[in-house]
């Protein structure tokens, strides 16, 4: 009871003690940046955002100034409550940004660090991002499961996860639009398909045929929901014995093709589907007109010349009357050409601007420790580096918002190994905000506690509702529809 | 039961104290009999402890359903009757696919039906309460304890109150039906398999076998035939004696349950993998020595023989059959916890941290030490933030906390990581030139680890004896060049002595081989007492297999006498 009314008291005179330039009487100004995990520092966050709060990391009694609020952190971390989150941005909103100083009681002296600032877009995100949480490991994982968060809480929950399926692996779920009534991901081994999900209709798909290398891979919609562009692979990886890219997944073959939700049938073009190029990770553009995807000339014998592996960006003309392709193949952007490759186009819903990532060579760039975010603009073709985005390490996967003013991305940047999601704003010129990370109640705790990557993270513009009941019954007692090759 | 096979369950899992693990657990269908079972499974890590654990916690159950059945017979003689269920767990719990919750969760089932039959008034909203209680804590074993508890009571009101249409008793019986409806059709469990049967506490889709169910229906029928029976007029000890008699007899089908279950686990790697853990190298030769002739168990084995800095000198103390017997190669390296061990030992840490990643996880949690591994080779990589988070991990484990706190003083501190001699050495190695692991064979990875460490002692000993076992003896001389013949290197061990003077001898009549005679030996490390005995080895091979029988454990004895 004593220690609890001493640390009462201390708290009301540290109160007390704050002059109007909101650092307590005396502090010191040093010229260092606050050492605060997340860093959230001068990044610029939605005003929709869940609160975004965060752990000192150096030592002392720190407390945080927060625009004309004082907050106390709780076993070092600074936590804001709804209400202060919400008062929080109001005075954002109105200013643009808040300034957070945060002071620190060294040897009996408070020492203020450089103010920052927290900028607050009016432009809002999508509330929900769904990912797939699954250790980042090489080949084996006993859990994971395709879940949904809410960005306006901390709120998470699963869509589905595979100890309901016999521990198997799924992947490479994708909305179309961020719609989260419209879906598709597959699980592979043990009740395997490729399930599409439109309007709580679920369907399971086997997609192999007899005309095609693999069953169906990566997947993108094309936007009248009546097509969906998949890429066939046939994947391996090996593990480095010593080098920074622990793993490298490379493919000995690949093409692209286009299938038909209604007729279940899949084409490709002679253009998308070569033997002497390897083909993947395909997009439309948003009118649909487009395909865009990413291509390398075939080398072998792999693994031996997985360097030599350089994707560049292409694209064909689609007609979603008939699913009849284009007869040329238009280069966007020659990697190869800078001794560089591409991987995952995403363009932006209006059609302006397109985001990939851009590494070395190869195209599974989330083991390329250069691999960053570059952005064209299509008005004009000029090319960029998203600077205030990249790191030293991964950037990879990539979504964007349904209106275009926010991305999602993949990042190793904290540890090396496990990804985490960054977001940042993108403006009407294509300039990217400093990104933030996931806000979570405790990120310090969290994030090291956490066993597994954030995978493949994507926008979706409400909650997926799905019933995981109707998933499971359909992946472990359809036998599927088998699709056909057109 | 086989006390290893228990001690392995700790292996299998980590307890971590913190918010996040304990109520993940406990969220779930059965989620307090998981807790329970792992907060018990986690002093699982000495052998005579677990089974001493084990065989208490068998003891607490059999006298819970003694006390259970008291209630509605005090009867002395029926206890014997009331060890059976005890005895089938006991046999079930051989089967290490049969996770420990199965157990535990019975026990929360019998704490069940004792305070229900304490309960004298409400007894159908209790029964009911409870079921769903005990549903959503110790999972689909709630089963025995709806039957147990409402099938007596609704014969006893049926025949007390014959006017009553409803046996209302049997409501905790559509409880349990309806738990099991909502956990399916909220897909909190993946089938009617396990809302309904121990297929909740069965590996992850495996079969579950017919036997498992004999722990829960001797329960069931012991508790519900107590309730129903009519008290047999005792005749003193002959009704004890045939009780005895009985549980002697249904003794014999769950010893032999339990031994066809023991065949099928893999018993030999649940003792090597004991010893291995706890680094007891002398306790694990003895456990391997027995059979040595087994790839794995010979593996094994000289892995240990490696840690003891023993390999070269003590090899040919066992029957070694080839280069398999110190490395078994296996394409599957997906979950392979013996793999990371021994590529670990070898040096070729990059290929054990790539199985050990692959088996950080079990079914029940995560595999310590393949946390443990996987935390080292990140202190040796210098990946620190990935090391603290492993460290961070087992700092959560009271069992490992020791351990993750020795080695976070090298967080960030790259002059201890290279001073020491176990990271030290494996940071060294993973500046090997850089190539793909596992593709070709273990060799082609350890040349490049001895080209940049010649001084990692285990690994120079595991390419030597490799190259011996597999007689590749013009390898072994290049092998002798390239590593033993400075004066820093190591005294070339005696089987390598014996490989070169045979082979210099043989040389002259050997073609495509460039002869070569007892000086190179001579100036390679083969002492002159090693061509003395190869000149008594010779006079003993003409004399016959009799004579040579003292030549066991040299290295002309295996290369003449063992078939690889």
């Amino acid at each position: 009871m004593k220690r609890i009314l001493t640390t009462a008291i201390s708290f009301a005179a540290l109160a007390l003690s704050f002059s109007c330039s909101g650092v307590p009487e005396g502090a010191s100004q040093i010229a260092e940046e606050a050492p605060i995990f997340p860093d959230y520092k001068e990044v610029t966050v939605p005003e929709n955002i869940a609160p975004l709060n965060f752990s000192y990391l150096g030592e002392g009694k720190a407390v945080l100034l927060a625009g004309d609020n004082v907050i106390k952190s709780c076993h070092g971390v600074f936590k804001f409550g709804g209400r202060k989150w919400r008062k929080l941005i109001s005075e954002g909103k109105e200013s643009g940004k808040v300034q957070f100083s945060l002071s620190v009681k060294k040897d009996g002296k408070w020492l203020s660090y450089k103010p920052f600032n927290i900028y607050f877009s009016q432009d809002k995100i999508d509330p929900w991002l769904s990912y797939r949480l699954i250790p980042p490991g090489y080949q084996g994982w006993q859990e994971m499961g395709i879940y949904q968060r809410n960005l306006e809480s901390y709120s998470e929950e699963a869509i589905l996860t595979n100890d309901l399926t016999g521990g198997n692996c799924m992947n490479c779920h994708t909305f179309l639009k961020g719609d989260p009534s419209k879906m598709v991901f597959h699980a592979r081994s043990a009740f395997g398909g490729t399930i599409v999900v439109d309007e709580g209709e679920i369907e399971k798909l086997n997609t192999k045929t007899d005309s095609t290398i693999s069953a169906l891979v990566y997947p993108y919609w094309h936007p009248s929901g009546d097509y969906v562009a998949f890429s066939v692979n046939k994947t391996f990886q090996a593990f480095h014995n010593h080098d920074p890219n622990r793993i490298e997944v490379y493919d000995e073959a690949s093409d692209v093709v286009v299938y038909n939700v209604n007729t279940k049938e899949i084409a490709w073009s002679p253009l998308t589907r070569t033997e002497d190029r390897f083909e993947t990770f395909p997009t439309f553009s948003p009118d649909g007109k487009w395909l865009y995807f990413c291509s390398a000339e075939a080398v072998s014998p792999m693994p031996d010349k997985y360097r030599k592996a350089r994707y560049g960006l292409y694209r064909i003309a689609f007609n979603a009357e008939d699913m009849s392709f284009g007869d040329t193949l238009e280069c966007v952007y020659d990697a190869p050409a800078d001794s560089a490759s591409v991987s995952f186009p995403r363009i932006s819903p209006d059609g302006r601007f397109l985001c990939f990532t851009r590494h070395g060579y190869g195209n599974f760039s989330i083991w390329h420790k250069d691999a960053d975010l570059w952005l064209v603009d299509l008005t004009d073709g000029s090319l960029k580096p998203m600077e205030k985005v990249n790191s030293d390490d991964v950037e990879s996967f990539h979504t964007w918002s349904s209106d275009g003013k926010w991305l999602v991305f993949s990042s190793r940047r904290d540890d090396g190994l496990y990804t985490k999601p960054y977001f940042t704003h993108i403006d009407a010129d294509g300039n990217a905000g400093k990104p933030f990370l996931l806000p979570q109640k405790n990120p310090l705790a969290y994030y090291k506690r956490l066993m597994q990557s954030y995978n493949l993270p994507a926008f979706t513009t409400g909650k997926v509702k799905i019933s995981r009941r109707k998933l499971v019954d359909v992946l472990r007692k359809s036998p599927g529809t088998d699709v056909q090759a057109r | 039961m086989n006390p290893f096979a228990l001690a392995y369950r700790e292996r299998q899992q980590l307890f971590i104290f913190d918010r996040t693990y304990i109520l993940g657990t406990f969220l779930k269908v059965g989620g307090l009999a998981t807790l329970l079972s792992r907060f018990i499974v986690q002093f699982f890590w000495n052998p005579t402890v677990a089974l001493v654990l084990t065989l208490l916690s068998l003891a607490l159950s059999a006298y819970m359903t003694w006390a259970i059945v008291r209630k509605s017979r005090n009867d002395w003689s029926v206890f014997s009757l009331c060890v059976i269920p005890s005895l089938f767990i006991g046999a079930s719990l051989s089967d290490n696919s049969l996770h420990f919750d199965y157990f535990t969760a019975i026990l929360l089932v019998q704490a069940g039906l004792l305070i229900y039959k304490g309960i004298k008034s409400h007894r159908t909203l209790w029964g009911v309460l409870l079921t769903i209680i005990l549903y959503f804590t110790a999972g689909s074993a709630a089963v025995i304890f709806a039957i147990s508890a409402a099938v007596p009571d609704s014969w006893r009101h049926s025949r007390l109150d014959r006017e009553s249409h409803f046996p209302w008793t049997l409501l905790s019986i559509v409880a349990v039906a309806l738990c099991g409806i909502v956990s399916y059709a909220l897909a909190l469990v993946p089938t009617w398999s396990e809302a309904f049967t121990p297929a909740l506490y069965y590996d992850l889709d495996a079969s579950l076998p017919v036997m498992h169910w004999a722990g829960w229906v001797t329960l069931s029928l012991v508790v519900i035939c107590a309730g129903l029976a009519k008290p047999v007029p005792s005749k003193g000890w002959i009704t004890v004696v045939s009780r005895i008699a009985l549980l002697g007899v249904l003794f014999v089908p769950a010893s032999k349950f339990s031994k066809k279950i023991e065949e099928k686990q893999p018993s030999l790697a649940y003792v090597f993998e004991h010893y291995a853990a706890n680094e007891d190298w002398d306790g694990l030769v003895k456990s391997c020595g027995k059979a040595p002739w087994l790839p794995r168990t010979a593996n094994y084995l000289n892995m240990a023989l490696a840690w003891k800095g023993e390999l070269s000198e003590r090899l040919l103390e066992y029957d070694q059959r080839g280069p398999q017997s110190l490395v078994m190669t296996t394409k599957d390296r997906a979950v392979d916890v013996a793999q990371a061990h021994l590529m670990f030992t070898m040096g070729n840490v990059a290929a054990a941290q790539d199985v050990a990643f692959n088996s950080l996880s079990s079914l029940q949690g995560f595999c310590p030490d393949m946390v443990k591994l996987n935390a080292q080779v990140e202190l040796m990589r210098g990946s620190y933030e990935v090391a603290d988070k492993y460290l961070s991990l087992l700092e959560k484990a009271p069992r490992y906390r020791k351990w993750a706190r020795k080695y976070r003083g090298f967080i960030f501190n790259d002059d201890a990581v290279e001073a020491d001699p176990l990271l030290g050495n494996g940071r060294r190695n993973l500046a090997a030139e850089n190539s793909f692991i596992m593709y070709t064979d273990p060799m082609s990875e350890l040349f490049p680890i001895l080209d940049v460490n010649p001084k990692d002692e285990r690994a120079l000993e595991y390419g030597l004896c490799y190259l011996l076992l597999a007689k590749d003896l013009n390898s072994v001389k290049r092998f002798i060049t390239d590593y033993y013949s400075s004066p820093e290197s190591p005294e070339l061990p005696r089987i390598a002595q014996e490989a070169m003077v045979f082979y210099s001898e043989y040389s002259r009549n050997m073609e495509g081989i460039e002869p070569f005679g007892l000086d190179w030996c001579y100036e390679h490390g083969v002492k002159p007492e090693t061509v003395k005995r190869f000149e008594e080895y010779q006079r003993a091979a003409v004399a016959g297999p009799v004579s040579l029988k003292k030549f066991r454990g040299t290295y002309w004895y295996y290369l003449v006498h063992t078939e690889i």
